[in-house]
């Protein structure tokens, strides 16, 4: 089963690479992002010199690691699920000898692979042209890796769900910016969480989402205790559960329903 | 004679495509939902930066969100006129649609931009009016009859040096069969000029004014509009000429270049 799931993993990574200037283009789509975000604070921290407990090379950082890691909580197979909704291939996906949610993760990976690739070569080249802040110990770096990971889980059951739409609207492209949105707003892809309102840090305490990016950049930064990041790993595992309980709910009920165009 | 019979076919080719939206029509309801939410990300972060300070390079508060309503208005223009430039690769080359549209009696590039219909870009151009009215009554600007026509007229111009761009880089798909990246990635350093372009380094302000002209789009018609700078946004119209001579020009030389993909 997994020699089944890293092989649709690498299909899938090399479905992107068949174009290598998807490669280019990608990585340049990411350092244009942080263009303006860095320019602006510059300027702001030239006039006031310190945001929200951040110094200037902190908040460079920040936004570096969060493009490098924005693909790795963005990316993931909805797409390609409400694709395969659409033109019937669903049919031959639901026959597999693999469950369906195996199959996906297994794409999943591959994209989230590609999405790794990205990440890394926008890093490298920021890292040419800003000064950025290392981690101060390894044991941060290895923590800071280990809460991304746990968010791969949470970040797939909610493109299983999304994709699912898919089954009774036909075409998902608007949920998929939705789901876009709202993770960049609450995981800190626009800004530190701790700069926005109270209300707002309350409301993403709870959420998942923080733990995609803010959380894994103030591990990184040395910003965390170690008890606060034992609990964000306990919090990440029930999401994950509670995301898996909803999505095979909601995909059953689907499947009972569906029709497939011409299938 | 042949540019006015150009324009009105133009536009009828605009009204079909608008009919063409209305068959998904949850499809477009939610594609604006989401184009909202979408813009609540770029207003977040300026929320966000202004808890953080009172200024952004001597532009307050309100300045700048009328300087983001000002970008908004163009780009929903441009996006739902030009939007099929996006399309060239998949919509067209790839699948041997393309051959067919150079049999028309029209030219191919009119043809392309006729089938537009990004609906979406149209919550664009109203979230952009009513940012822009707002902040204007804000700032305790008078709104004049001229003032209207003024940003009536440098609206549809910005338009046109956006989709002057769009159509010079959509020639790539000639090569690439895959023109939406490389648009995108130029597409997405419009977002720049949401501040103002003092605040960057010499080399991105020198790509916004003379390589990439987004400036005249917006910095220089809002500098134009607060009564900062009233005469350089007057080299707009030339600009959108020039640009549009250059766009056809090279699109024609890359045509006679084009292979098809041999359907």
């Amino acid at each position: 089963m997994l020699k089944t799931m890293i092989q649709l993993a690498k299909m899938q990574f090399n479905h992107y690479n068949i174009y290598k200037s998807n490669f280019y283009l990608f990585t340049l789509n990411r350092i244009v992002e942080i263009i303006v975000y860095i320019f602006v604070w510059q300027a702001i921290y030239n006039q006031t010199g310190n945001a929200g407990g951040f110094t200037l090379s902190q908040m460079i950082t920040y936004y570096i690691l969060a493009t490098a890691f924005s693909s790795i909580a963005l990316w993931g197979i909805n797409q390609t699920m409400a694709h395969s909704i659409r033109n019937g291939q669903i049919n031959k996906e639901l026959l597999n000898p693999l469950s369906y949610f195996q199959y996906y993760f297994g794409l999943n990976l591959g994209e989230l692979a590609f999405a790794v690739v990205i990440g890394f070569a926008s890093f490298t080249l920021c890292a040419i042209f800003w000064k950025l802040a290392l981690p101060v110990n390894f044991l941060d770096f290895i923590l800071c890796i280990l809460v991304i990971l746990l968010g791969i889980p949470v970040t797939f059951f909610i493109q299983i769900i999304v994709g699912t739409v898919g089954f009774y609207t036909n075409s998902i492209w608007g949920m998929q910016i939705l789901r876009k949105a709202v993770i960049k707003i609450f995981s800190g892809i626009i800004a530190p969480i701790s700069l926005f309102p109270i209300w707002f840090q309350n409301i993403s305490k709870f959420l998942p989402f923080k733990e995609l990016i803010y959380t894994p950049i103030n591990i990184w930064l040395g910003k965390m205790p170690y008890n606060e990041i034992l609990f964000v790993i306990i919090k990440q595992i029930i999401w994950a559960v509670i995301l898996y309980i909803i999505a095979k709910i909601f995909f059953k009920h689907a499947v009972k329903n569906l029709t497939i165009n011409g299938g | 004679m042949r540019i006015l019979d150009n324009i009105s076919l133009y536009f009828s080719l605009l009204k079909i495509s608008l009919k063409e939206i209305l068959i998904y029509r949850i499809d477009c309801i939610v594609g604006i939902i989401s184009q909202l939410v979408v813009q609540l990300v770029s207003l977040i972060f300026i929320f966000v930066v202004f808890e953080n300070t009172e200024n952004i390079a001597g532009w307050n508060f309100q300045q700048i969100l009328l300087l983001f309503g000002v970008t908004r208005i163009p780009i929903g223009i441009a996006g739902y006129c030009f939007d099929a430039l996006y399309d060239i690769g998949p919509k067209y080359i790839r699948n041997g649609d393309f051959d067919k549209i150079l049999l028309r009696p029209v030219h191919p590039l009119l043809s392309i931009i006729g089938d537009s219909r990004q609906f979406v870009s149209i919550a664009d151009f109203f979230i952009g009016l009513a940012i822009t009215i707002y902040m204007l009554i804000q700032l305790s600007i008078p709104i004049t009859a001229l003032l209207i026509i003024k940003i009536i007229f440098f609206s549809i111009i910005g338009a046109l040096i956006v989709g002057a761009i769009n159509t010079i880089f959509s020639i790539s798909s000639f090569w690439t069969y895959r023109s939406n990246e490389v648009i995108w990635s130029f597409y997405r350093m419009y977002t720049f000029t949401e501040y103002p372009i003092t605040i960057y380094n010499k080399f991105i302000r020198i790509l916004i004014t003379i390589i990439l002209p987004f400036a005249f789009v917006s910095y220089y018609p809002t500098m134009a509009y607060l009564g900062l700078n009233n005469y350089i946004v007057y080299l707009s119209p030339i600009i959108a000429i020039i640009l549009w001579i250059i766009a056809v020009k090279l699109w024609d030389l890359a045509l006679n270049k084009y292979r098809s993909t041999g359907n």
